[in-house]
């Protein structure tokens, strides 16, 4: 069972937002729960799960410890509720994102959240150009070492020139599109239909209202 | 019908003082076939992207005169009309399409025109299969030769069903076969369905039966004439090997039984294969074929199987940094090889880092610059050259720096045929004069005998070679 991107994203936000308010450890512990379990469901890649969780931990172990250090009351109290919240978040990004393509996402928002095709096309064009800018980076080292020169990843150098094909390619892509017909702000067809039966806006409301209901009472 | 005039039109990039478009009047017959012609740098991308509404939009301004398409001036059309009256394929066909795969950028294209959901399915196999590469519907692009690159762009056009067809230079990674058989099928579309058809194009052969109208445009005031076919190239009578020539010593790289595949196709077969020294070779094959994948193994930027030795040694005990000084990869995308920003800096970097520090003093850059028409674009920004411009510095910049191979990936493409002269003439003395071996991958074979020393020839798997009379 996967839900619609749109509808994932409605139950991200409202939930992420009230949880940068709320003090409830019982909550995040539930955001974490729920969205594990859906994440297994959908069959995510545990080892990908597992490596977001793997370079999190020192971001995790540096709240808990500043708050246990620095913290007054009940520290440890307070950690735990940071640690779970941080681990929360990133489990309720990764139900979007781990689930569904880019592709998906982009159409979903445009066919039920009225997002503007030009913004979503253009994320899109850009997404197209990620493989191509890691590709790049590769090239541009390459580059420098037959001109006898070494570009260390720390080097602006680097970047710079990365930045610059990008720019280059920017334009181009944006010549190309247009010469394709797409026009900033036009209406255009919509081939790509999604599923999105009511049932999942009532999932959507029945999780938010538990979540709002649970982190109020404890 | 559709109409586009072009009249009293100059436009400048920068420098309104040299513009490069001067006073153009120019309004092609509907239906049909015209080739434009012109040096690098004379301006025929600049006159196809203002003809196709994409300047001044992207850069640029007009400085007399205006471009019309029937009633309306081109660039105020909104885009999604004007698709369906002009294209253009772009010279480099990387950079033009926004989706991952064929089927999916004519759909994006097709959405754009806003054809009717239910005909978008049916529109884009027709011209997948117009172009007879349906195969190719939903492989990735990136993975895509450049002649398969051209015809999905091309696909995207037919599919649009403008009236004008206008095309940058689109043959510049394209073998000649894929040449012929694309423009054959523009022929087609000229004839069939009354296509306006408008090519630039550096390389003048097999055009004899084909074009209505050549215009040129003048390097010196940049203005646009008609002119006859006896610019034309004869079209070459079967395909011809160039003769292997005697060499003396043969260079310190050698293949041991190296094999390529990309994605468990197998592009080569284990071959052994040695360079001569002081020679230049060429390397020949159809797209895809698996040349340029070639080079990448030699440089070590591809996995394969076998052994590369350098003298003695496994080349895999070079670090990249120390193999890049011995193998001198020159890429098919000049900008891809720049690491400065303008033309003196780039050379500049090449002196400082030499390794003929003693044969590359100032005066020989100098007449190098001069021999290859760079000598006014000393201080110009590299992205602001024209392709061949910049396909000129880049083989500078990379023949100075003077490692014992070349491999040389299309430097000839974009070069109208006096830049092709003195390219090559530069690349075969800075061979001779300090014994360095180079191997030339290029589609265009017209003024090459005087250059070539032997030729390579990748088809089905294997090289062959012509033996040494």
């Amino acid at each position: 069972m996967t839900l619609n991107p749109s509808v994932m994203l409605i139950i991200i936000l409202e939930i992420g937002l009230p949880m940068a308010f709320t003090q409830s450890l019982a909550g995040n512990l539930a955001v974490c729960f729920i969205a594990f379990c859906y994440l297994m469901v959908n069959r995510a890649s545990l080892k990908t799960i597992s490596f977001v969780m793997l370079i999190s931990l020192p971001l995790a172990f540096g709240t808990g410890w500043s708050f246990i250090a620095f913290g007054t009351g009940d520290v440890w109290h307070q950690a735990f509720l940071q640690v779970s919240r941080l681990f929360a978040y990133i489990f309720l990004g990764m139900t979007l994102t781990l689930t569904t393509q880019v592709r998906d996402i982009l159409l979903s928002f445009i066919n039920h959240l009225h997002l503007s095709p030009t913004f979503a096309y253009g994320l899109f064009a850009a997404f197209n150009l990620l493989p191509r800018i890691q590709r790049q980076v590769k090239t541009i080292r390459y580059s420098a070492n037959l001109r006898g020169i070494t570009y260390h990843l720390w080097q602006p150098q680097l970047y710079f020139k990365a930045i610059l094909s990008a720019l280059q390619w920017s334009d181009d892509l944006a010549q190309g599109m247009a010469s394709h017909g797409f026009s900033e702000g036009a209406d255009r067809t919509i081939t790509y239909h999604d599923n999105l039966p009511k049932w999942q806006w009532g999932l959507a409301i029945i999780l938010i209202a538990s979540y709002l209901i649970l982190s109020l009472l404890t | 019908m559709t109409t586009l005039t072009v009249s009293d039109f100059s436009f400048s990039y920068n420098n309104p003082e040299q513009p490069e478009l001067a006073h153009i009047n120019w309004t092609p017959t509907p239906g049909s076939f015209n080739l434009l012609i012109g040096p690098s740098g004379s301006g025929k991308s600049t006159l196809l992207k203002a003809m196709a509404g994409l300047l001044p939009h992207f850069g640029g301004q007009i400085l007399t005169g205006e471009i019309r398409l029937d009633d309306y001036i081109v660039d105020t059309v909104m885009p999604f009309e004007r698709a369906k009256r002009i294209a253009m394929l772009f010279q480099n066909p990387n950079r033009q399409f926004a989706m991952p795969t064929p089927a999916e950028q004519i759909t994006f294209a097709l959405e754009n025109i806003q054809l009717p959901a239910s005909e978008i399915t049916d529109r884009v196999t027709t011209s997948l299969e117009a172009l007879n590469i349906t195969g190719l519907a939903n492989q990735k692009i990136i993975t895509l030769s450049g002649g398969e690159k051209q015809k999905v762009a091309l696909a995207t056009v037919l599919a649009l069903g403008s009236d004008y067809i206008l095309l940058d230079e689109p043959f510049a990674n394209v073998d000649p076969a894929a040449r012929l058989e694309l423009l054959q099928l523009l022929k087609q579309l000229q004839v069939q369905h009354q296509k306006t058809i408008i090519l630039a194009d550096h390389d003048l052969s097999g055009y004899t039966n084909l074009v209505d109208a050549i215009y040129q445009i003048n390097p010196e005031n940049h203005q646009l004439s008609q002119t006859d076919a006896s610019v034309l190239i004869a079209d070459a009578v079967g395909p011809h090997t160039f003769k292997t020539k005697a060499y003396q010593t043969l260079s310190p790289l050698k293949l041991i039984q190296v094999g390529l595949s990309v994605e468990k196709r197998t592009l080569l077969k284990p071959s052994d294969l040695q360079l001569p020294k002081a020679q230049l070779g060429l390397l020949s094959g159809a797209n895809g074929m698996g040349k340029s994948t070639l080079f990448a193994a030699i440089s070590h930027q591809t996995d394969y199987t076998g052994t590369i030795m350098w003298d003695a040694q496994d080349s895999q005990k070079f670090k990249i940094k120390q193999w890049a000084q011995r193998i001198g990869l020159i890429f098919q995308d000049a900008i891809d090889q720049f690491v400065d920003l303008t033309v003196a800096e780039e050379l500049a970097l090449s002196k400082k880092h030499t390794l003929l520090p003693d044969y590359w003093t100032e005066a020989r850059i100098q007449s190098a610059l001069s021999q290859l028409n760079l000598a006014d674009f000393k201080n110009a920004n590299l992205y602001q050259l024209s392709g061949g411009q910049q396909k000129k510095v880049q083989v500078l910049s990379m023949l100075m720096m003077g490692q014992p191979i070349f491999l040389l990936d299309e430097p000839l493409a974009g070069l109208d045929h006096v830049s092709v002269q003195a390219m090559l003439t530069l690349i075969k003395q800075t061979l001779t004069d300090n014994g360095l071996s180079a191997l030339m991958i290029s589609h265009q074979r017209n003024g090459l005998d005087d250059f070539i020393d032997y030729e390579w020839h990748l088809s089905n798997q294997e090289i062959t070679q012509e033996v040494p009379e």
